[in-house]
């Protein structure tokens, strides 16, 4: 399913920023909230994976019903999952799309992965101590 | 211990009067700040002490390493970004912005990923904007446009809009409108006393119908415009020309959907229109708490508020170009040091895919995503619970924040300082 993602701040993202390290943040932030509707037609329960991919990359999420999100939009609080999927282009004004990327939303059995794995994926080391 | 007038260090209201209960070294309670304060003051976590990758693995060093690796890091460099900055206090950036200079290289700050464009628009057309407190005492008309401050802002709608009583406001929840635009609904819009729900992409058309509206031209428009009936429009613009006083604040819904700060631009357009019957003004909200002083700091000692470019010996400005998601997705930079942010976690993939591959320094009080990709990492204290500074609120008020916690960090503001000295050393002998 094709859909715009949205991203911004929530009270528990921000609310758990300073420690990046925690579940809290961890799931707030691969939250993907959407509409009842697109999670039927999905065929997708409350708490189950969706893959969500873009051309920059792909990332699973957990979905979360929302009747304040419009059908045809996913709101992702800002984070490392987000970001995962968001392209560099930034149309000469050194902003990214960060509020306004097309990504396509699917059903998966795929685990969602911890926020060092994703930082793995790209390059880093993590930092566990 | 129960310290009063304390400032919160989390986002741009500065918010100046709460209340830290100290005890054993250690911060057990907090009055008046929101979750989000309330979170930053009791956070703990902190990293005990320098940290260096070695291959796999990572290895506790001294403050002095630390800083040896980060001196030779940034003196090795052809192009460092010095990013950040947003977190810390005045002091510590005017370091930063001295530091840049001498090693021609490039200092951004956060507001390049928020409300950059907004100052773009503000080059362009100028900031009709005011302080809180005007807002606060005057304001009978309050737009919130592509922001929710119940989740972001969570004090701001208590301290100076809809909750606030003010001078000429004696009841403010009955004598304050408040209208809240937005593409989706939130907990804010269900405080408003009018929403405008309006298609995601669609805010630069929908502004400009109303400033068509001011200016008499509306019986020109469409039935709806960006999603938006005409008669909600029109009734949006009867309410505004009919206020003593209006206030605009927007967010990041207008500077990171398409049009970025020329949606801005027709914003301040609009206020400037709306002048013409009323008194209106219009302000961004700023998120980091002390962003806009990066911004302030930056202006005084180079001319321009972020992504300034000192590879020529001289000043340079070019937004798109020398701004950090551009220059590490362009993989320009070959070292970067990064201070009080977390870009790994707030900058797209392809940014973070080239911090990977280059020398990395954070100075930062916690570990955060950026921390796997750091070479080394710093931990200081933070700026407004163990380190005293100079932040400015959103309206541009400068407010000295407090130490309210005695520990052996040292500061964002020493650390730069002995780098700054070293490389003093070597390139001004």
């Amino acid at each position: 399913m094709k859909v715009m993602m949205n991203t911004g701040r929530t009270v528990d993202q921000g609310a758990n920023v300073e420690n990046k390290r925690s579940v809290a943040y961890r799931d707030e932030t691969s939250t993907c909230f959407m509409h009842f509707f697109d999670m039927m037609e999905l065929g997708i329960d409350e708490g189950e994976n969706v893959l969500v991919a873009s051309p920059y990359g792909r990332v699973v999420l957990t979905a979360a019903a929302d009747d304040l999100i419009k059908p045809g939009t996913i709101f992702v609080p800002y984070g490392p999952y987000a970001n995962h999927i968001i392209g560099g282009e930034t149309h000469s004004t050194g902003m990214p799309d960060f509020k306004s990327t097309e990504v396509t939303v699917d059903a998966t059995d795929e685990p969602r992965r911890t926020i060092y794995e994703l930082m793995e994926e790209l390059g880093g080391l993590p930092y566990d101590h | 211990m129960i310290i009063k007038d304390t400032v919160c260090p989390f986002c741009g209201c500065l918010c100046d009067d709460i209340e830290v209960t100290v005890e054993d070294g250690k911060i057990v309670a907090t009055d008046n700040a929101c979750t989000l304060g309330t979170s930053k003051f009791l956070g703990d976590h902190r990293m005990k002490s320098p940290i260096r990758r070695v291959g796999k693995e990572w290895k506790e060093i001294s403050y002095d390493e630390a800083i040896d690796y980060t001196v030779d890091m940034l003196l090795d460099a052809d192009r460092p970004l010095l990013y950040g900055w947003s977190g810390t206090h005045g002091e510590a950036q005017c370091v930063g912005v001295h530091m840049a200079e001498l090693l021609k290289g490039v200092i951004d700050n956060t507001s390049s990923v928020c409300h950059g464009p907004s100052i773009l628009a503000i080059q362009e057309v100028g900031h009709p904007g005011c302080t809180l407190g005007q807002v606060k005492n005057r304001a009978d008309i309050i737009i919130y446009w592509g922001c929710n401050p119940i989740d972001a802002h969570p004090r701001h709608l208590s301290r100076y809009t809809r909750y606030a009583n003010g001078f000429f406001l004696e009841n403010s929840f009955r004598d304050r409108k408040v209208i809240v635009v937005d593409v989706r609904k939130s907990q804010t819009t269900n405080l408003a006393d009018e929403f405008v729900q309006i298609k995601p992409g669609c805010d630069y058309a929908v502004l400009s119908a109303l400033r068509a509206i001011v200016r008499g031209k509306g019986d020109d428009l469409p039935r709806t415009v960006g999603g938006v009936q005409r008669e909600q429009l029109f009734r949006i613009v009867d309410l505004c020309k009919k206020a003593k006083f209006g206030a605009v604040y927007f967010g990041l819904g207008l500077t990171m959907t398409a049009g970025k700060y020329k949606n801005i631009r027709n914003a301040i357009e609009l206020v400037d229109e709306l002048n013409r019957h009323t008194k209106f003004t219009i302000s961004a909200m700023r998120g980091h708490y002390n962003v806009y002083g990066s911004n302030e700091v930056n202006t005084w000692m180079t001319g321009y508020p972020f992504g300034i470019d000192f590879s020529r010996g001289i000043a340079f400005y070019n937004p798109g170009e020398t701004t950090a998601v551009d220059i590490l997705a362009r993989k320009e930079c070959d070292a970067c040091l990064i201070v009080a942010s977390d870009p790994a976690a707030h900058f797209p993939r392809p940014c973070i895919e080239h911090l990977a591959e280059i020398p990395v320094v954070q100075i930062d009080p916690y570990a955060n995503a950026t921390t796997a990709f750091c070479d080394v990492q710093i931990p200081v204290g933070i700026t407004g619970i163990d380190a005293a500074g100079t932040a400015y609120r959103m309206d541009g008020v400068p407010i000295r924040t407090k130490k309210v916690l005695e520990t052996a960090y040292p500061s964002d503001e020493e650390i730069l300082g002995s780098v700054y000295a070293r490389i003093q050393e070597v390139r001004q002998p």
